[in-house]
């Protein structure tokens, strides 16, 4: 289920099959242009990501609106506010949080965060339309659904 | 004498061409209205937006799963929304096209996903079964058979459009 109006009705109906919480962190900067598309770039890739298996899982997963921050920012700091902003959202509701990343720095705090942290290596796409990168989407999808249902 | 020779009669002239002129206006004012009076009969025709999917000859026996995204617009908003279909062909030959929405929540159901049944389709978010004509196994939490999809089949291709509910059957 997503953050939208229709889903939301639902979810409050079915809150008991709904255990699992998915939050995409997305960084953003606006210093240096290349690094700006590049984020840009990921943060279109890893909603499509995100949105795929929100549909694939919609009965069992909620996928939260983006935990968005400043790429440079101190990832100390930025893993205590991810995990109040988490609490706060899931009230203990959910059994099973998972991170969903681009952004390798999340890695060195993985053990600092209150959910499990999928860090996927970024593809840059050009062409969303593509066979190759549907196909890519698809794999990333398989391999994601795997790790999330080893958990359930 | 000159009247005798006239086909035509100012009198009658003038009829016929009040009656033509007339004619052309009556009509002028009734074409729109009848289109709209069967407007609804000929929108219900067309049957809504149909899309190409895949080609027959790779459709067989077994469920496979194809996906076909259309773009979708939400007042200003233009997205490109998947869609998928499991689609095979009976024993009578007959395509087949359920739609992959688990009945219960809306999960993506996987054709032999769940290893004890391999001949049912799956719901891997609450173990929710359908056998292989969509119809729900008793028991599991969906209530109602798996949506199945208009299609049609033109020059070979299969042509996907809305999916119908079917009612509960327990």
């Amino acid at each position: 289920m997503k953050w939208q109006t229709k889903n939301l009705a639902l979810y409050f109906q079915s809150q008991e099959y709904v255990d699992t919480l998915c939050i995409p962190l997305i960084p953003i900067e606006l210093k240096n242009e290349l690094e700006a598309i590049k984020l840009a770039d990921q943060q279109k890739s890893l909603q499509l990501i995100s949105d795929e298996l929100e549909r694939n899982f919609t009965g069992r997963i909620f996928l939260s609106p983006s935990y968005t921050y400043i790429k440079e920012s101190d990832f100390d700091a930025e893993s205590k506010r991810l995990n109040q902003w988490t609490s706060s959202l899931s009230q203990n509701k959910f059994q099973h949080i998972f991170f969903l990343t681009y952004d390798v720095n999340w890695k060195k705090y993985e053990n600092n965060l209150e959910g499990s942290l999928i860090w996927l290596t970024a593809n840059s796409i050009d062409d969303y339309q593509s066979d190759q990168t549907k196909n890519w989407i698809k794999s990333q999808i398989n391999q994601i659904s795997e790790l999330i249902r080893s958990y359930w | 004498m000159s009247e005798k020779k006239q086909q035509v009669s100012r009198r009658q002239f003038l009829n016929y061409t009040l009656t033509g002129v007339g004619g052309f206006m009556a009509a002028g004012m009734l074409a729109p209205m009848v289109r709209f009076a069967i407007d609804p009969v000929l929108q219900a025709s067309s049957g809504g937006d149909m899309h190409a999917v895949v080609d027959v000859s790779e459709i067989t026996t077994e469920p496979q799963r194809f996906d076909w995204t259309i773009e979708q617009v939400d007042a200003w908003y233009t997205s490109d929304v998947t869609h998928s279909a499991w689609v095979y062909k009976d024993d009578n030959d007959e395509i087949v096209a359920l739609s992959p929405t688990c009945k219960h929540l809306g999960c993506a159901v996987n054709w032999a996903g769940d290893p004890d049944h391999p001949d049912q389709f799956f719901c891997p978010c609450h173990e929710g079964r359908y056998y292989k004509d969509g119809v729900n196994v008793p028991n599991t939490p969906p209530n109602a058979a798996l949506d199945l999809f208009e299609f049609e089949v033109r020059e070979g291709t299969l042509y996907l459009g809305n999916a119908i509910e079917r009612g509960g059957d327990n």
